[in-house]
């Protein structure tokens, strides 16, 4: 009697000690109960560079990552809003300057270590912060030339100690905590140089030195071929109704690099989902429709990349850069494009209308689809012809100077719908009299050449974001990605080029200087909405089509939540379980 | 001979850096570098750009570069470091080797057990209608390009209901220690791969062997041999062919490097570990050491693979020998 009182005692502790999250139950998106056990197998676009996070950036790193390691705060999957992870709960200072974390208690590493604010400490001051970290974010943990301060109150909380309000670093508080008690030896802390903590966690390290607090443990790599993962039995999530996540017992991540391949070995049941692109969408859709045993979805999605045609502000030649920093030329152009057609010919009708810098099922979407376009090739053409730039006898349009009007337009060759889009602009420009030579480029080396500043009109995409704050450095006006107005940077560190800039550009930069200090949410919205309402009236850039997410999945597999879209590192594979 | 032998030995290393500074040169033409394709990434300033760059001494004069790169392989040993992987470079060619091999060596027997018995059958008897549909055959393997008959082949496996359409094993064996069934499904993977890189081979030896064989069988002393009264295997096994074979030795050590280098789009598009798609991703990519070594690799392949085959010659053929 008196023993088993004891016991009963002793689990009662244990419950209140340790502190499991409920994961919400998302009707919405279709979210059951789900039942125990099943192998996941999932693509790998190629093999992980390292396991260090911080010693590279990768996406099949973050992706095996993501399963391995758990953050302070992470994304609800229904609103992407910030929510406890591995910090059960927060607050901010009324100064806005100190940011304290309450930990989760009775968290375990893989190999049966505490968790605890040692670790928290150490991943942000020794990893994140290392300047020589080659996958670290020392940059976002910098404020002005001050770094922030991470102080450990107790076992159990952790400070950010900011020297400058900046709402958006809880952005940054996602970043996975790692365990000091094993990389310790590679870090500043343990004596070792700043660079040497690159080489952590090489991808011939032995699994079980790689620990982490996440779903899955690392069960095993095989050079080339796949990640193997296992349920960890102790992890710290409970669905709504109170059983252990994750479901699955593995997760298997095949290393296959090329889309076709991908496709023939989802159809032959070696991998159970894929994610797929609107031209390999029909082919799949119809595989199914005849009784396949797969199902193809579709959802708006809030990251992916939304392609955007700009025109360089600066362009070489100084009257062909005096033409595009003109608002009437760029409405023209923009009142050429036939999104509609792009859509349906390039993305067989899976993308919707762009957000400018925002997804449009973001919380921060400011809805502008009232300047793309509307299609109106007259009205375009009227507007160019008011400019005075009429046609000549071989319908191409002439200059003041009396040379045509005529561009190049730089895209890259590699990317799956640039090349059709850029062909379709070549096509509906020359109807409007406009010609445009096209330059294709690998994509990798797409940006760095815009950032040159010696192009004249380029398409690219940018992905889109949570918060707008991470994208400042492409939106905010002399940002060090805004390469459309290459005369407004200045060098890293120091302020951007005022001069330089059109008086609605001045606008913009002095509302984002207010938002990234502004701690109130609804203020902070709303500056960051005019903010998109000011790109849009004005056409800084023309945005062109925001692609929907669409992924194919084995049949029986369940809770398969589509919305935040195509990497699968968000995908909630915890949730996931077979019928 | 020896003489000979030394001067080869001589210009390898010669050539080799002679390979290794002109890629180097033509990588620093190519805009941008490796880091390139992270500046979206939000984690990613231009500060940590600089940071990296001075790392891996990018910093440095290009020429500067070059030739820390070549002092530390003449005296370490050392091929540098790949920035992509995170390792060196050595351990990185060496895990993809082991399958390169492999899959080479298998390619290699396949078309030489296929090509010579046919190029030979078909010179034999080159009026027969079955001939001229081998000849056929081998035309269309010539114009066939690789990747596609792989794509073919991957689409006939999956509409037969098969299930091996990538990869080395199934998801069963890939972590499983080797046993005979994991060996049967190793090769239930490796057909398509290996039928694909054969096929071009396959077919230009076939049509090498048919012709130089049809050359020597009209010469003088096949007639001499076949009035002597030997059979008529003899004739053309040892008297006709083993002077036929002069080109095709010549074509067995150009060959080795081409079929690495022809292994780059059949390996990506069925996910083979192997050294092609290395090479690929280090050239797009700008990984300089990684796409340097795996060059020079092939450099040296291509180089011993010529001096092999004219020993071979010389060795069947005395006019090469004294010439």
């Amino acid at each position: 009697m008196k023993r088993s009182l004891l016991i009963l005692a002793l689990f009662a502790a244990t419950l209140a000690w340790a502190q499991p999250k409920t994961v919400a139950e998302y009707q919405e998106l279709g979210v059951t109960v789900g039942k125990a056990g099943g192998t996941l197998r999932l693509s790998l676009p190629a093999a992980p560079q390292s396991f260090f996070y911080y010693g590279a950036i990768d996406s099949s790193l973050q992706t095996v990552a993501e399963q391995l390691f758990d953050g302070l705060v992470e994304y609800n999957y229904q609103t992407y809003q910030l929510e406890p992870a591995l910090a059960k709960s927060w607050e901010l200072s009324d100064d806005g300057l100190t940011y304290t974390f309450h930990l989760r208690a009775g968290v375990k590493w893989h190999d049966g270590e505490p968790f605890t604010a040692d670790d928290v400490v150490f991943t942000f001051s020794n990893l994140v912060a290392n300047p020589e970290a080659r996958g670290g974010d020392a940059g976002s943990f910098t404020i002005e030339g001050q770094p922030v301060k991470f102080v450990k109150v107790d076992d159990l909380t952790v400070q950010f100690v900011l020297p400058k309000p900046q709402p958006a670093i809880l952005q940054y508080a996602r970043v996975p905590v790692l365990p000091k008690h094993k990389l310790l030896s590679y870090s500043v802390e343990g004596g070792a140089p700043p660079a040497r903590i690159n080489e952590a966690w090489p991808t011939d390290t032995d699994p079980a030195q790689i620990v982490g607090t996440g779903p899955f443990k690392l069960a095993r790599y095989t050079p080339g071929q796949q990640v193997s993962l296992e349920k960890n039995p102790d992890y710290w999530k409970v669905d709504s109704a109170g059983n252990p996540l994750p479901y699955l017992d593995r997760l298997e991540l095949v290393i296959v690099s090329d889309p076709s391949a991908q496709i023939a070995q989802f159809l032959a049941g070696n991998l159970h989902q894929i994610n797929v692109t609107g031209a390999q969408f029909p082919d799949l859709k119809s595989r199914e429709v005849a009784g396949a045993n797969f199902r193809v979805v579709q959802a708006q999605t809030l990251f992916g990349s939304a392609p955007h045609l700009a025109f360089n502000f600066d362009a070489p030649n100084p009257e062909l850069a005096a033409l595009f920093s003109d608002l009437r030329f760029r409405k023209a152009i923009d009142q050429a494009l036939d999104r509609a057609k792009i859509i349906d010919a390039v993305y067989n009708g899976l993308a919707e209308l762009p957000g400018h810098g925002v997804a449009p099922v973001s919380e921060w979407y400011q809805d502008t689809r009232a300047y793309l376009g509307p299609y109106d090739p007259q009205a375009a053409a009227q507007t160019l012809d008011d400019m005075g730039l009429k046609a000549g006898p071989d319908g191409i349009r002439k200059l003041a100077s009396g040379k045509p009007l005529a561009f190049t337009l730089t895209y890259a060759t590699d990317s799956e719908t640039s090349p059709q889009i850029a062909t379709i602009l070549q096509n509906d420009l020359r109807a409007l009299g406009v010609q445009v030579h096209l330059q294709g480029i690998l994509n990798n080396v797409l940006l760095t050449t815009a950032l040159g500043g010696k192009l004249e009109a380029v398409l690219l995409s940018f992905g889109d974001q949570p918060d707008p704050e991470l994208r400042a450095p492409i939106w905010k006006p002399g940002g060090s990605l805004y390469y459309w107005h290459p005369k407004t940077q200045s060098e890293p560190g120091q302020d951007p080029n005022f001069e330089a800039m059109q008086p609605f550009e001045r606008e913009i930069y002095q509302i984002w200087q207010q938002a990234g200090a502004e701690t109130n949410p609804e203020r902070r919205r709303e500056l960051y909405q005019n903010w998109q309402q000011l790109a849009a009236e004005n056409r800084l850039v023309l945005m062109i089509a925001k692609p929907m997410g669409i992924g194919a999945v084995a049949n029986g597999l369940e809770n398969y939540i589509y919305n935040l879209g195509v990497i699968p590192g968000y995908n909630p594979v915890p949730l996931m379980y077979w019928k | 001979m020896a003489v000979f032998l030394v001067q080869r030995l001589i210009r390898i290393p010669l050539v080799l850096i002679a390979v290794s500074a002109l890629l180097f040169f033509l990588l620093q033409l190519q805009p941008g570098g490796f880091l390139n394709q992270y500046l979206e990434d939000p984690r990613f300033s231009a500060e940590t750009v600089a940071t990296i760059e001075h790392q891996f001494g990018l910093d440095q004069p290009p020429l500067t570069q070059y030739l820390n790169w070549v002092w530390n392989i003449v005296t370490q040993g050392n091929f540098g470091y790949s920035f992509l992987a995170g390792r060196p470079v050595a351990s990185l060619i060496g895990e993809a080797m082991v399958w390169t091999i492999v899959l080479v060596l298998i390619a290699a027997a396949f078309t030489w057990l296929v090509a010579i018995p046919l190029g030979v059958i078909t010179a034999i008897y080159k009026d027969r209608p079955w001939s001229r549909i081998a000849d056929l055959v081998s035309y269309l393997g010539l114009a066939i390009p690789d990747f596609f008959l792989a794509l073919l082949l991957v689409a006939l496996v999956l509409q037969s209901g098969g299930s091996a359409v990538g990869g080395l094993f199934s998801p069963a064996y890939v972590e499983a220690p080797w046993s005979l069934a994991r060996l049967g499904d190793l090769l239930n993977h490796l057909w398509i791969p290996v039928l694909a890189l054969s096929l071009e081979g396959i077919a230009s030896l076939t049509r090498q062997t048919r012709a130089s064989l049809l050359e020597v069988l009209d010469a003088d002393y096949v007639r001499t041999a076949r009035a002597k009264g030997l059979s008529e295997f003899r004739v053309i096994v040892f008297h006709a062919f083993r002077n036929a074979l002069n080109p095709l030795v010549v074509l067995a050590g150009l060959w080795l490097p081409g079929l690495i280098g022809s292994s780059i789009v059949v390996s990506k598009l069925l996910s083979i570990p192997a050294a092609g798609p290395l090479l690929y991703d280090s050239l797009v990519n700008k990984d300089q050491y990684l796409a340097m070594s795996l060059v020079l690799l092939l450099a040296a392949l291509l180089m011993v693979g010529n001096l092999l085959a004219d020993l071979a010659l010389a060795r069947l053929d005395p006019r090469v020998r004294y010439g």
